[in-house]
């Protein structure tokens, strides 16, 4: 199982200074502007805002599928160039290849290195049965549930030891039982790993559950607005969401992102729209008025 | 860039949790273990479980015999109502025919002919338009070179190739193939590139992230995400190359099935023309089954 354990010490990603702009009509739009993030060695980092503030954006920067505009990419010190192995990636649309069962979806990665189906075949079946899938192994996945097809999808990620773990709103589509317990995994599997993780979310419990520290973004074009540590104790566990140090982290994020999402929303929602009912009907009631 | 530092105010103690994944909803249910069932309670499951598909296997059935007895019944009373049946071979006659081309040697010869060549053309196209598509879709370079031309031979009938055909080749026999290639080429073609546009570029990211290089993404994502489209090509393929065939053989042949069928009207072997169609007919339904069953051979994922 060498392939799968990563040594201490490595999977330090740095983003400095990253812009990204993309040329339209109307001239270059800015989606991400001067933001700068880092994940020390190990560490689990959230990074969370509204929806289109660009944390996607920087996500798909670190996994080498965009080249910022202006800035830095760094992994271990090395510029992201391209897309590799090293930097494992979780998709929202789970990404399971539709043509190959569990076991050779999580067997991909150990056979793009090169490694013969036998050892192949013994490391997935050891990831798969970690994660309860074992006995799905012959199946395709459209016969999978959502967290399961995601289960599968982390583990596919994990299996060639890469350095760092990146995930885009993994959960996003999920029911919320089910994303509970899939961040309960995660976190279990994490710190058994001991991998650098690079979460992307709008979820901010989620953010909280898992995180060490998690960075909240401004409305396009992002920026880092602030970050915050997560000082809470190791493992965590679902009844911690009911704790008060979890609701007072919980709450001062809330007011940041709420800030952010209502300017993301554009001008037509203020404070004042979002009191709802709360409208003067000069004593009549609403079906009299319509 | 600010700084929160959010405090904690109330320790909570956490047992440590062992790595083990909760079972999560299954889809799949155990089955219920069997016990000893009667023959008849078991056919009667059988029955009920496959009801659909018995009702319309017998409205099939009854359908097909109420052709036939349309059929018999028109040729019987000669009917010649503006369209003429007088002429028209009775079932009973076209039986008669099958039967004694079931004897001849000829009538083989005609059938395996037409494989023969419905097999060449059909696989030389399989075996360029493929390929070709996969490039194609893959390189827009290639793309942009290739398709104004074939989008400008497209839609020529395979029909309106056989005088070109029959100068361009050294012999009848290879026109003849020639023309049955071009017509299944195209739909080949076409199906193959439109599957490569539907691939979702998430799963090529997906294999990137794992480590996979051009050739690998080709084999292992492009390819099989096309492989639905191509066995529709493939299929549309078959059916077009019969078409071209028979009209190739009808026009400039001296063997095949379609020669056969043209032959019977010059010789006033009327039952003979109505055998010809009923083997063109079921030669065409085999070799698209044949082609169905290989996709599902090769594409288990799709029950489709």
């Amino acid at each position: 199982m060498s392939e799968v354990t990563t040594i201490g010490g490595k999977g330090k990603i740095e983003v400095t200074n990253f812009d990204l702009s993309y040329e339209t009509l109307d001239g270059p739009v800015e989606a991400v502007s001067d933001a700068s993030i880092c994940v020390n060695p190990g560490e689990f980092v959230s990074v969370i805002g509204p929806s289109g503030c660009g944390k996607s954006t920087m996500l798909n920067a670190v996994a080498g599928f965009l080249k910022p505009t202006r800035g830095r990419v760094t992994v271990d010190g090395e510029v992201v160039s391209g897309p590799s192995a090293d930097r494992g990636m979780v998709f929202q649309q789970y990404s399971l290849f539709p043509w190959k069962t569990v076991r050779e979806n999580v067997e991909f990665g150990l056979k793009m290195k090169g490694i013969d189906s036998y050892t192949r075949q013994n490391a997935a079946r050891t990831l798969l049965n970690l994660t309860g899938l074992l006995q799905f192994e012959n199946q395709y996945p459209e016969r999978l549930s959502g967290g399961m097809k995601q289960r599968v999808g982390i583990v596919r990620a994990l299996a060639t030891g890469p350095k760092v773990l990146l995930l885009d709103e993994p959960f996003g589509s999920l029911d919320a039982q089910t994303r509970i317990i899939m961040q309960q995994i995660l976190t279990n599997m994490w710190q058994h790993l001991k991998i650098s993780v690079l979460f992307v979310t709008h979820d901010i419990d989620e953010a909280i559950f898992l995180s060490d520290r998690v960075y909240c973004m401004t409305a396009r074009p992002g920026t880092i607005k602030a970050e915050i540590a997560i000082p809470l104790d190791r493992p965590r566990q679902q009844s911690m969401m009911m704790s008060s140090e979890f609701l007072n982290l919980r709450s001062g994020l809330m007011s940041l992102i709420r800030e952010e999402s209502l300017k993301a929303m554009g001008g037509e929602v203020n404070e004042a729209a979002l009191q709802g009912l709360n409208i003067n009907l000069n004593g009549q009631s609403l079906s009299d008025v319509i | 860039m600010e700084r929160v530092v959010l405090k904690m105010t109330e320790e909570d103690t956490v047992e440590p949790v062992e790595f083990q994944a909760p079972q999560v909803n299954t889809p799949v249910g155990k089955p219920i273990p069997a016990q000893p069932v009667s023959l008849l309670i078991l056919a009667g499951r059988w029955l009920s479980l496959h009801r659909a598909e018995l009702r319309t296997f017998a409205i099939g059935a009854v359908s097909l015999c109420l052709f036939l007895l349309s059929w018999h019944l028109l040729t019987k009373y000669r009917v010649n109502v503006h369209v003429r049946f007088v002429n028209v071979p009775s079932p009973s006659l076209v039986f008669e025919s099958f039967t004694k081309a079931m004897h001849d040697i000829k009538f083989f010869h005609h059938v395996t002919l037409s494989c023969r060549r419905i097999l060449i053309g059909f696989s030389i196209a399989a075996v360029i338009a493929v390929p070709l598509g996969l490039i194609m879709g893959r390189f827009r370079f290639a793309r942009d070179v290739i398709f104004p031309v074939s989008e400008i031979m497209r839609p020529i009938p395979a029909i309106a190739w056989v005088p070109m055909s029959i100068m361009l080749w050294p012999s009848n026999e290879e026109s003849i193939v020639f023309i049955t290639f071009l017509g299944s080429f195209f739909p080949i073609l076409l199906n193959t590139l439109h599957g490569m546009a539907t691939v979702d570029p998430v799963l090529v990211r997906a294999s990137q992230c794992l480590g996979a290089k051009e050739f690998s993404i080709f084999r292992e994502v492009y390819f099989p995400a096309a492989l639905p489209n191509i066995f529709t090509g493939l299929t549309v393929g078959m059916g077009v190359a019969w078409v071209s065939l028979i009209a190739a053989e009808m026009i400039s042949g001296q063997f095949g099935i379609g020669y056969f069928t043209w032959e019977a009207y010059s010789l006033v072997q009327y039952p003979d023309i109505a055998l010809g169609m009923i083997s063109i007919g079921v030669l065409g339904l085999a070799s698209s089954a044949t082609i169905r069953g290989l996709g599902r051979l090769i594409m288990p994922w799709s029950r489709g």
